[in-house]
């Protein structure tokens, strides 16, 4: 096996791997760290290596894996975290200068979490700024970029996670997602993400962008490796204010269970085609994506998607309104600090008024109910991930941004479990994903519609020429 | 309405806000603030009295706990 079939094996591939001693947990962590040395730099996916850290962990792993203490399948699995996670002793920067030299004297739940599961920690991955806004041209760190064609962003602001996982530099990764910072960077760069139901996942040691919009989630490869990735991460923290008492279910037990008579809502009306619209290319391959889901015997049932749309507003006016809130007193001692693409999406928020805030809170009652009155009619909702392909750097037009349906937002606005996989290419050999969105704490039938529709494609197996 | 802010008016709810920014930053935000403005008019039209913010204050849960 070369290095880099090592290292683009799937989590399922490796723990396999690691119990038939085909190799070993330190094989497994060099392979990626020697990988990480020869092409990150062009990518920029990581602000921080921790490879003396890893190999102890991975030497670790190994004795204990040897000696019959096994802690699952993430034990021995060198995975990295999205730079907004605490890490005790390691450096978290959320990608910023007002952070570049935060050393946590905690763990978040999440880290600890899966340090408890025995993964191996490479390092900490870059990120939008605050986990907002676009690529950050005058951060302290380069931006990501994108592994299919580094004149092109990985989207965000998971990017660095996106990044990561699609050249082979890690096995699993975590974003967060308060618009769709997990499943925008899974759909441009043709990996695998789920944002949870809100939570799902403790979000504490999370560095917050908009506390009643982040979710915590898990990135990977394959469909089966954020599953398993969930199944430890998921459940009740009460150092979480949000964290839900909800029973965790075995999150693969339906993977392999099929969508035959799946209902599957598709609200295109007064949506897919509000403003610019989804972008040509995007739409072909969504429409693919719906013929091949169809021919596994899902039936198709159209919904008003005035309500999702409507979603945005709200989801955007409470966003700006609690980031600028926890920025405020760091923003007005130390405004230099922040990127100007930063700065200018939060202080919009400087301007809402109290009324404004609390009328989006109500609008987002109001639209929930809406929304998931379609759960009578359907199963599962399905659109593109993100309305258009990732953009070039020296093109780059957030206005424009604005004016394609957002598919993401309106599943944060709703708390609902959402997960992106990849589903096709444009023409320009640019990553499409395909979101498939769940009732509440139903994280298991998006799995299984979106197992099916993997093993079902070719598009998971490609990798990006390196 | 909102939406019609002008750059004077930006100004001075800038200060108001405890916020010095210089006139090329007021014209940057000027865009986007409208736009979060047009966002919070058309949410009121969504909303009826009847309508509760989806907030939530739960006075038995501790962090600690």
């Amino acid at each position: 096996m070369t290095t880099s079939e090592l290292c683009y094996l799937t989590i399922t591939e490796a723990a396999a791997g690691l119990r038939a001693k085909r190799f070993s947990p330190v094989e497994l962590t060099k392979a990626c760290l020697e990988r990480i040395e020869s092409i990150d730099g062009k990518l920029h996916s990581f602000i921080t290596v921790t490879g003396a850290l890893a190999l102890e962990q991975a030497r670790q792993a190994e004795q204990a894996l040897y000696s019959g203490k096994d802690r699952g399948p993430l034990h021995g699995i060198p995975i990295a975290l999205k730079d907004l996670y605490a890490t005790k002793g390691i450096r978290t920067t959320c990608h910023s200068a007002v952070l570049e030299n935060w050393i946590p004297d905690h763990d978040a739940t999440a880290t600890a979490t899966l340090a408890e599961a025995g993964t191996i920690l490479l390092g900490k991955l870059g990120m939008h700024e605050f986990a907002f806004g676009g690529p950050s041209v005058d951060a302290p760190f380069p931006a990501v970029r994108n592994p299919w064609n580094i004149a092109h962003v990985t989207g965000g602001s998971s990017s660095g996670s996106g990044a990561a996982l699609a050249a082979g530099l890690c096995y699993g990764a975590l974003g967060s997602d308060t618009g769709g910072s997990i499943r925008n960077p899974a759909a441009h760069c043709s990996i695998v993400g789920i944002k949870p139901t809100y939570g799902r996942v403790s979000r504490h040691g999370v560095v917050p962008l908009s506390w009643s919009l982040d979710h915590a989630g898990p990135m990977a490869r394959s469909v089966e490796d954020c599953a398993i990735m969930l199944q430890a991460l998921a459940g009740y923290d009460a150092r979480d204010p949000a964290s839900a008492h909800a029973r965790v279910p075995d999150f693969r037990s339906a993977l392999k269970d099929g969508i035959k008579g799946l209902r599957i809502g598709l609200p295109r009306a007064n949506w897919f085609d509000e403003n610019l619209g989804v972008a040509p290319e995007t739409y072909s391959v969504f429409n693919d994506a719906l013929k091949t889901l169809m021919a596994l015997g899902a039936e198709v049932i159209e919904l008003d998607g005035k309500p999702f749309s409507l979603a945005r507003k709200a989801n955007q006016t409470i966003l700006i309104a609690e980031a600028y809130a926890y920025h405020e007193k760091t923003y007005q001692s130390t405004p230099e600090k922040f990127g100007s693409t930063v700065r200018r999406r939060m202080l919009e928020g400087a301007f809402l008024s109290a009324a404004d805030y609390i009328t989006a809170q109500r609008a987002r009652a109001a639209l929930n109910e809406r929304m998931l009155a379609n759960f009578a009619r359907v199963e599962v909702i399905l659109t593109p991930t993100v309305a258009r392909p990732p953009d070039a750097f020296d093109s780059l037009d957030p206005n424009e941004q604005n004016l394609r349906p957002s598919f993401t937002n309106p599943f944060n606005l709703t708390g609902l479990p959402a997960i992106s996989v990849p589903c096709g290419f444009t023409g320009s050999n640019l990553p499409v994903g395909l979101q498939i969105v769940a009732p509440a704490f139903e994280e298991t039938t998006c799995f299984r519609t979106a197992y099916a529709y993997e093993q079902a494609t070719e598009w998971h197996r490609r990798n990006p020429a390196l | 309405m909102a939406s019609e802010i002008t750059r004077d008016e930006l100004r001075v709810r800038a200060v108001r806000a405890g916020l010095e920014l210089s006139e090329d930053e007021l014209d940057q935000l000027l865009p986007g603030v409208k736009r979060a403005y047009n966002q919070a008019d058309d949410l009121r039209k969504l909303v009826t009295n009847a309508d509760e913010p989806a907030a939530v204050f739960a006075p038995a849960r501790s962090k600690r706990e």
